[in-house]
Formats: structure tokens, C-alpha cells, sequence
């Protein structure tokens, strides 16, 4: 091992002025990027920011027409050079399981991927029996791999991959769409897998709370690198801190801010507000400032994560729309009442298709003006129980009231008080906006007399004055979805239902969407039910329910849940250390509930804080471990889900 | 060439075959049903042509000339009618393809020595049909013109009706159908259409078999191991091979048992002619495989070149020799041409090698053609 400081300074990726386009459209632009041996390194960009395209370059499956590429330092710049690297290298495509053959079992998709690269009979036994037994999968060995779930999918895919034993694993977003218990165990596996044989991994997501997973990173959007390093640093070359407060009144508070500020968003009766070139201890003071006449309940400063970073480094380029009008957003022809009644009502709803139980006898109900989240992974039934509620499919058992109305036996009339936006946005790709929208309007047979006004009223407040004439088809994900909720808001509806509307967008895209819905629960009272697999952005929601294999296993506010988390299982400590995979083992050992790794750092649960800092600090003595710090941090929502799914499924094997 | 890489895909493909249950009823199912829909379907004989009859005259020798189609095998009497108005609508429904119109006078006339004229109604919308009813219609009317000569000969000369008979028309056509004796046309289809069957099911499960992968993305597994080119294509094909041999020999049996057509020729002249067939046929799967990437873009592409051109240019429907020589040349660049003959020399011929060779080369050198093409176009590194 004395070789190993030099063996871990090699470079295992060189990348140089990387252009790749496919007809007309460039799809990475000029992309600089160094891997080092060891590393596990993150591309984190929405989609169509080219990751896919890189990753597929790299692996040597896709050609590219400029730029200098070095994998293993060998120069890939054809066919053939490409098929030298092959050998070494493992890549793992986008896509839950398409990469898998379904109609072959687990072992017979990992004997195929050890046949195909040549694996020795002797080797693949002893792999097989390790990898299934890490990942938990030994006992599917002899189930088809279309009947397993989507984590399961991912972890079988992560094995295929790792079969022949490759030096480089590239892996694109094979944490999409899969629910966070499983997220978290995927990371675990492969971080334990990839220290423990000393692979190189260039992984991919568009969850921008990963990034602690990754040793480096590069945020891309557009096909460009915006910036690259360790996530810290990524997140200092941000100018500016986050601030966080609440107020009274929150709304004349956001507009005294927004005339200062181009990053700001209110989430539920919070504001996140980006301080541009403020330094953290400034943050406080500066934003008080600037506020008269309202009044401030809480606020403090601090260092922005990632996703704030990413916005305000995209803010840096002229690549987005950087105006933040401070427009009026048009109201309701005919404003809704202010009465805070229940109008949508699940009781009991259950939903079977031939034995699989879909929607397992679900409770919940939506008052007038609120957001209303279902979060729930793949396959937890979140698309189904909208179907049931807006009268698309007949529950099995159970009822479903929307305004008033049993959605079992409502007409047409109902539906002309619903909005409701699909996961696939139901858009006539070659129509142009304008086309989209006035077909939806006569779709909803709105009056001729009010047509016009009614069209530049959907134009207005899905800010969409600037595409008008552009083909739906064309236009990017971001805008195309506000394009979907024009469409779904064309008969000014009292309730919108939105099924996983903000997947594939960027967070800026996100963002914006975020403040039309804000304004239609908080202005117009409209009930918003939206469910969605991104556990942050959760929060903008007044009230959640969290779904997991058809049932819902929390219902309560944010905040709630959250608290009742830390009521039940304690603070969130975070700990740095300087080899944090031998203090997780210790950890482990030593029976801590919930510890893993993050990046560099580790995460658990502690009841009782102080006593376990203690015991924390003792055990890492002992093996003569440097702890760096440890500190307690406010659980996150997708703490929430992972410590209830995993509280359930242990009362359920006990 | 690796063959434990070959085998691993070979392997791979088969059991995906047999537990995908629409692909595998797609492999065996659907040459069968193709062959039967079209060997019951198409059919050229011109039998049991509907008709109807005004007969304006209604005398003996009017009913003995009605009388002549009305026995024909070939015809199908639908009855009388009093006016000429009321054919119109019986053409106008296709409930009958012609009628005959005896006029007034017919037998007077005729026994006064004057020529007299039976006017026909030919449904002419399909002329292929229509040509082929006028020419029994006239073979007929000539046959009876014969006969009556004959009887005024006989009774003028006072010789017998024979004697007459014989000097009326002295040459008679004596013909003997070579190969299919009694002109049974699905003889003739039901062997040919193992070229036109054996041209779509090959390609459209080789094209379906390299597009899924595409279309899942699974095809980077490929791409992204060390397996060649060459490699994986064959291990590819050999499952889609081993089931399309397999359906040689079921159309076979179905050609001579189902439609009872015989096999004079050579068995393995045949069944390897038909490999090699098979195997150029797949080629052309390669080769839309390589261009498209959605299985139904696979299953469109396929359809048009491929059985389109077959039931068109080889010679199935329309023969060769009637071809304008544009579309003959064309005719001879498509590869169905040559297993159409393999297949009519095998069945109904009794050829071999002998006779069939350079049909048989020229399907080795589409094979070879096809194939290369497909494998040069086919790249691990694509740039889309």
C-alpha cells in the first residue's frame, strides 16, 4: 500500500472543451472536468442540463464532435479507442430498471451481465452471494425483475453494474423516482461498495439535497458547468446568505422584500429570502432594515444550501430571465368565498386493480385555500387517489367529495369546478401556446363574450407573454408546466389537482411555479392538492400526507411532523470526522439508531443529545478517531419519511 | 469472435422469448395466421360468376341457349327478370356480375337464317374479372354457333351431327396443364406465400429484438461492455434463426396438408434454400433495426420494405414476363423474386440445384450484402 497516496492523485477522467449536439441543439457545451481515482463524483442539474449526454460520452456510448476526452488516460475519439476503456469501466443508464431485463429473475439478469463480461464461474459466485447479501436482494434471487419495486430495481441495476468488478462506475440518476428509504440505502450500499473496492463513481441526480453524497460536484444546467468543488465551496462561491423569517403580514412583507431581492420565495408562513453580498452576520440586520411597517416574529441568517446557491450562481449568467416583475397577478373573475370549508374529502378511499391493493383505505380532507401534498414515491399510489378524486377512475370501496359532490356519482357539472394538471401535462405538442390554451377554454365551453379577457388572463398569470406564438413542443420543461396549469386554471376552477407537476424542472422553473400556486391558495382560496417525490419541496404545503404503499402514514403540517419527529426520536446530529466510514462502523457496533453517511459526514438520532455527544466522543477516543464536529440540525421532511417508513416496517416484521 | 459472449446473449434473448407471451405468440403465431388469412384469401379462380337473364323471346331454343350458362360450372344463375330495369339495381348491388339479354324474335331470326345479337351486361369495376367472363361468354356463344352450323350441315348434307361437327371446326385445341393440372390457383399460392411469410416474420422479430433494447435502453449494456460488434448481433439473431427455421417447417406442413399441394422436389435442396432465404430475410430486420429507434416505427418500416415490395414484385400476384421493364429490373433487385421460383420449382416443379442454382446464389449473395451493410451500420458508439 505504499503506492496509494500516488495511486490516489491519478486522474481517472480528463475532460476538455466536451461539445456534444444533437441536430441543431447543444446539448453540453464546452464542459471542463477532472475525476480523480476514489471519487465519488456528483453531476447535479436539472433535466436537460446534459448530464446524460456527458455520462454517455464518457462511457464511451456516445460520439461527440469537439473537445478532448481521457478516460483511464487513454484518449476516447473513436469506436475503437472507446472499446479499450470498456472492459474497465461499468455504466449504469438513466431509467428505473430499463436497463434490466424484466422478464428474467434477478440472479438470471446477473448471470446474463457476468457471461457478458466474461466473469468466471468461481468469481461470480462469490460476488453474487456478497452483492445480493449487502443489498438485501438474496431472498428475490428467483423473482422476475418486473416484479420488484423501484429501490429494489435500482440496487439490482447497481449490482449488474459492479459485477465484473469495474474501476469507473457511471451511474445516471439512479436515485430518480425512487422513494427516500430506498435513496438513502442505494447511497449506503454504494458508498460501502465503491470504499471497500476502491471504485470511481461519477454519478448523476436532480435531487440537489444529494449533494452531501458526493465527494465533488458540478452543477450543469443548460449543458454548461456552472460551477464544480466540494459542496461547501460551491455553495460559498454564492455571494450572499440565506435568510429565513416570519412576519405579519407575510404578503406586505414578501413585496417590501422582493424590491430588494431577486431570490425569495414564501414557504407556507415562512420567507426564504437570498441576500445577495451579504456575509451570514450581517444577514439579520440587513433584511430587518428593510422592512417597515410589518411585523417580524422570527428571523435568522445563515450559509446557503445548495439549491439556493444554484440559483443565485445561474443569477450570475445571463442564461435565465432575470427580471422579477413586480406584477399584480390578475384575480378571479369571480372571487371564491373566504370561508374555510372543507372542499375535498377522502373517506376511506380504496382503489384494487385485480389483487394489488393500489390505495389502501385512505382519510384525509383539503379546506378552501389550502395546499394540500401527497408525497409518496413510485408506486405509492399518489396518481391513482387523484384519478378517484377527480371522477377519472371508480374507487373500489370507500368515497371521494369534491365541492360538495360525491365523485363516484357527479357529472359533468363537477367537473367544471376542477382543475386538474397530469403527471404527462396533457399538452398538443404541436399547437402553439396561445392554440393550447384557447382549445382548454372551449374544451371548458368558457362563454364567447369572455373568451378574450379570459385568454389574456391565463397568459398573465402563468406569466407566459413572451411564447405566445412558440410551438408547445418547443418550449423548455419549466415553461411548458406553467403552460399545463394555464391550461388546468382556463375555467378559473375552486379546486386544482396537480399530479407531480414540478418532476423534470428546474429549480428555478420550480420556484416560479411555486409562487402561482402560492397566490391561488392565499389570494383566490382556491384548494390545491399537488403531489410530488421531492421531499423539500414539500414544505411550501400548508398540510401533508405521506404515502407509502397505497396508505397514507402521516397527516399533519410540516412544521408538525417535523417536531412530533424530533418529540419521538430526537435531535438530528450531524458529525464530521476524519474517516467517516470507520466511524460508522463503530457507530453501528455501538447500536445507534439511524446512522449514515453523507458525504463526509454522518448522520443519527439521539433522544437525548447531550448523553450520546458523550458516549459519541468516548467511543471515537477510543479508536483514536478526530472528531472534527458535531452538531444538532433541524430534521428535514424526507427525515420524516424515511424514520416512519422504517418505524413501520418494523412494527410490521416483529 | 467471442462465443461464450455470443452464447450469453443467445441465452439471454431465448429466455426473454419464451416468458414474454405476446413476443412468443408473436414468433409462431403470426406466420401461420398471415399464411392462412392470405392462402384463403387470395384467390384468382373465376368460378360461380353471379348472373341474371331477360329473356324477351321465352322460346325452346332461347331456353337451350340460357340453358348453356346456366349448366356452367363456371357461372351462378340468380334467376329471371321481365324488364331490362330491373338489372340495373342487381349490377348496381354486385348481387350479380352480369346478365344476358335475349331479344324478342331470337328463335325466328335464327330459323329464318338471320344473325341475331345477345346482348351481355358486364360488371366492369374489376377488369381482370370482367375480361375473364367475356372470354367464357364468347367461348360459349362460339361453341353454340359451332353447334348450330353443325345442325344445319347435318340436315342439309344429311350427314351425321359428328360428321358435321368435325368439318365446322376442324382444328381443336387439345390442352394438358403441366405442373398443377387442374389450374388450382392455391396450389400456386399457398406454396409461393412461404416467400411472402418467411419475408415478413423474420425481419419484423430480428428489427423488434434489436429496437426493444433500444427503445429500453438496455442496448447500453451492450454499448458499454466489451462485446463486439459482430458478436452481439449473432447472439441476437440465432434465437430468431432457430424460430424461423422451426417455421419453415410448419408453413411446410401447411402448404401440403392444409392446401394439399404436393412436394415434387428435393426436401433439403428446399429446407436449405429456405435457411438461406431466412437468413437474408433477417438481414433486412438488421438493417431497419439499425435506423429506427421505436418498435413501432420497427414495425412500420419493415411492413414497407419488405412485404409490400414482396407481394408486388416477386411474382406472386403479377407475373414477371407481364411487368413493364422498369418494374421488371426492380423485380430482380428485390430477393423474393428467387425464392418465388425455389419454391414453385420445388413444389410444383420437381427442380433442384440443378435447375435452381443460380436463384439460390443469388439469395447467399443478398444474405451477404444485407448483412454486412447492417453490420457496418451498426455502432456501439452512436451519435444519438
Amino acid at each position: 500500500m505504499g503506492e496509494a497516496s500516488l495511486v490516489d492523485e491519478q486522474t481517472v477522467i480528463n475532460i476538455t472543451g466536451l461539445c456534444k449536439s444533437y441536430k441543431k441543439k447543444l446539448a453540453v457545451n464546452t464542459v471542463d472536468l477532472t475525476v480523480k481515482r476514489g471519487e465519488i463524483y456528483g453531476l447535479i442539474g436539472p433535466d436537460g442540463a446534459g448530464k446524460s449526454s456527458l455520462m454517455k460520452a464518457i462511457a464511451g456510448v456516445l460520439s461527440f464532435e469537439q473537445g478532448a476526452l481521457e478516460v483511464f488516460n487513454l484518449t476516447i475519439d473513436s469506436e475503437a479507442s472507446a472499446e479499450k476503456i470498456k472492459g474497465r469501466l461499468g455504466f449504469m443508464p438513466q431509467g428505473l430498471g430499463l436497463n434490466l431485463y424484466g422478464a428474467l429473475s434477478v440472479e438470471e439478469n446477473i448471470d446474463f451481465f457476468a457471461q457478458l463480461r466474461e466473469v468466471s464461474p468461481e468469481q461470480l459466485a462469490e460476488r453474487k452471494n456478497k452483492l445480493l447479501a449487502m443489498t438485501r436482494l438474496d431472498k428475490f434471487r428467483e423473482r422476475p425483475m418486473k416484479n420488484l419495486s423501484g429501490g429494489m430495481k435500482q440496487k439490482l441495476g447497481l449490482i449488474c453494474t459492479l459485477i465484473h468488478q469495474p474501476e469507473l462506475v457511471i451511474l445516471d440518476e439512479p436515485t430518480t423516482g425512487v422513494d427516500p428509504v430506498s435513496r438513502r440505502d442505494f447511497w449506503a450500499i454504494l458508498a460501502e461498495l465503491l470504499q471497500e473496492q476502491g471504485i470511481t463513481a461519477l454519478v448523476s441526480t436532480a435531487y440537489m439535497d444529494e449533494a452531501a453524497r458526493f465527494n465533488r460536484l458540478s452543477l450543469m444546467y443548460n449543458g454548461q458547468i456552472l460551477a464544480t468543488g466540494e459542496t461547501d465551496s460551491i455553495c460559498q462561491q454564492a455571494q450572499g446568505c440565506l435568510v429565513e423569517l416570519t412576519a405579519e403580514p407575510q404578503l406586505e412583507a414578501l413585496k417590501q422584500l422582493k424590491k430588494h431581492y431577486l431570490q425569495i420565495e414564501a414557504i407556507s408562513s415562512r420567507i426564504r429570502v437570498f441576500a445577495d453580498n451579504t456575509p451570514v452576520n450581517a444577514g439579520v440586520k440587513t433584511v430587518t432594515d428593510l422592512l417597515a411597517g410589518v411585523k417580524i416574529k422570527t428571523i435568522r441568517a445563515f450559509d446557503a444550501a445548495l439549491e439556493d446557491a444554484f440559483i443565485a450562481l445561474l443569477r450570475e449568467r445571463p442564461l435565465i430571465d432575470q427580471t422579477n416583475k413586480d406584477k399584480s397577478i390578475p384575480r378571479f373573475d369571480k372571487p371564491l368565498p373566504h370561508n374555510k370549508s372543507i372542499v375535498i374529502e377522502a373517506k376511506q378511499l380504496t382503489r384494487d386493480f385485480g389483487k394489488f391493493r393500489s390505495v389502501d383505505h385512505i382519510d384525509f380532507s383539503v379546506k378552501q385555500g389550502e395546499i394540500f401534498g401527497l408525497l409518496g414515491a413510485n408506486g405509492a399510489g399518489k396518481t391513482t387517489t387523484i384519478k378517484m378524486l377527480t371522477g377519472i377512475l371508480p374507487p373500489s370501496a370507500g368515497e371521494g367529495h369534491v365541492a360538495g359532490a360525491d365523485m363516484r356519482k357527479a357529472g359533468q357539472l363537477i367537473k367544471e369546478r376542477i382543475g386538474y394538471m397530469s403527471q404527462s401535462f396533457s399538452l398538443y405538442l404541436d399547437l402553439t401556446v396561445m392554440e393550447n390554451i384557447r382549445l382548454y377554454a372551449s374544451i371548458y365551453g368558457i362563454n364567447r363574450k369572455i373568451i378574450k379577457q379570459r385568454l389574456a388572463w391565463v397568459i398573465h398569470i402563468a406569466g407566459l407573454e413572451d411564447v405566445i406564438g412558440q410551438l408547445a413542443g418547443s418550449l423548455p420543461m419549466g415553461i411548458r408546466q406553467r403552460l399545463a396549469l394555464g391550461c388546468a386554471l382556463v375555467h378559473q376552477p375552486v379546486v386544482l389537482f396537480l399530479d407531480e407537476p414540478t418532476s423534470g424542472v428546474d429549480p428555478i422553473g420550480r420556484r416560479h411555479f411555486w409562487e402561482i400556486l402560492v397566490h391561488l391558495a392565499r389570494e383566490e382560496q382556491v384548494a390545491i392538492l399537488v403531489t410530488t417525490h421531492y421531499m423539500n419541496e414539500a414544505e411550501h404545503c400548508d398540510h401533508l400526507a405521506l404515502m407509502y404503499a397505497g396508505c397514507v402514514i402521516a397527516d399533519d403540517s410540516p412544521a408538525n411532523m417535523i417536531q412530533a419527529l424530533q418529540n419521538e426520536a430526537g435531535q438530528l446530529l450531524e458529525m464530521t470526522t476524519d474517516n467517516p466510514l470507520a466511524t460508522l462502523a463503530l457507530l453501528k457496533q455501538a447500536h445507534f439508531k439511524g446512522a449514515a453517511l453523507y458525504g463526509k459526514h454522518i448522520h443519527l438520532l439521539a433522544l437525548n443529545s447531550e448523553n450520546v455527544k458523550d458516549r459519541i466522543h468516548e467511543l471515537l477516543a477510543k479508536q483514536s478517531i478526530k472528531l472534527i464536529n458535531l452538531e444538532a440540525r433541524s430534521p428535514t421532511l424526507e427525515d420524516v419519511f424515511v424514520y416512519r417508513v422504517l418505524a413501520l416496517e418494523n412494527t410490521e416484521s416483529t | 469472435m467471442n462465443l461464450s459472449r455470443v452464447w450469453a446473449v443467445t441465452y439471454k434473448e431465448w429466455r426473454e422469448i419464451l416468458r414474454d407471451r405476446l413476443f412468443f405468440a408473436m414468433a409462431f403465431g403470426l406466420p401461420v395466421l398471415i399464411f392462412l388469412v392470405l392462402g384463403y384469401g387470395i384467390s384468382f379462380d373465376v368460378e360461380k360468376i353471379t348472373f341474371a337473364v331477360l329473356d324477351q323471346d321465352r322460346t325452346a331454343m332461347s331456353r337451350d341457349f340460357l340453358h348453356r350458362f346456366i349448366d356452367s360450372r363456371y357461372f351462378d344463375y340468380k334467376g329471371d327478370v321481365s324488364s331490362e330495369r330491373d338489372l340495373d339495381p342487381l349490377l348496381a348491388d354486385s348481387d350479380i356480375r352480369f346478365a344476358i339479354i335475349i331479344p324478342h324474335r331470337f328463335q325466328e331470326q335464327l330459323l329464318a337464317g338471320q344473325a341475331t345479337s345477345v346482348q351481355s351486361l358486364i360488371d366492369g369495376v374489376f377488369p381482370y374479372r370482367a375480361e375473364i367472363e367475356k372470354g367464357y361468354l364468347s367461348a360459349i356463344i362460339a361453341n353454340f354457333n359451332a353447334q348450330s352450323l353443325a345442325d344445319y350441315l347435318a340436315r342439309t348434307r344429311g350427314i351425321s351431327k359428328e360428321q358435321a361437327l368435325s368439318q365446322v371446326s376442324p382444328v381443336r385445341l387439345e390442352s394438358r396443364y403441366l405442373y398443377n393440372q387442374a389450374l388450382r390457383s392455391q396450389w400456386s399460392m399457398s406454396s409461393g406465400l412461404m416467400m411472402l411469410v418467411l419475408i415478413v416474420t423474420p425481419p419484423f422479430l430480428t428489427a423488434l429484438g434489436v429496437v426493444r433494447e433500444k427503445e429500453n435502453g438496455s442496448i447500453y449494456n451492450i454499448y458499454a461492455s466489451t462485446i463486439s460488434r459482430s458478436e452481439f448481433i449473432l447472439g441476437k439473431f440465432l434465437p430468431y434463426l432457430l424460430i424461423s427455421c422451426l417455421n419453415i417447417l410448419v408453413l411446410w406442413w401447411l402448404v401440403m396438408h392444409v392446401f394439399g399441394t404436393p412436394f415434387k422436389g428435393d426436401p433439403l435442396f428446399y429446407y436449405l434454400a429456405s435457411v438461406i432465404y431466412v437468413i437474408c430475410t433477417a438481414g433486412i430486420g438488421l438493417l431497419v433495426s439499425v435506423l429506427v429507434r421505436t418498435q413501432i416505427s420497427a414495425v412500420i418500416l419493415t411492413m414497407v420494405i419488405s412485404f409490400v415490395p414482396a407481394m408486388l414484385y416477386s411474382g406472386l400476384l403479377v407475373p414477371i414476363e407481364s411487368m413493364g421493364m422498369g418494374t421488371k429490373i426492380e423485380a430482380h433487385l428485390f430477393p423474393t423474386l428467387y425464392h418465388l421460383r425455389i419454391s414453385w420449382g420445388s413444389f410444383l416443379k420437381g427442380l433442384g440445384w440443378a435447375e435452381l442454382w443460380f436463384d439460390v446464389t443469388a439469395l447467399i449473395f443478398y444474405a451477404i450484402l444485407l448483412w454486412v451493410i447492417g453490420l457496418l451500420n451498426f455502432h456501439k458508439r452512436p451519435s444519438e
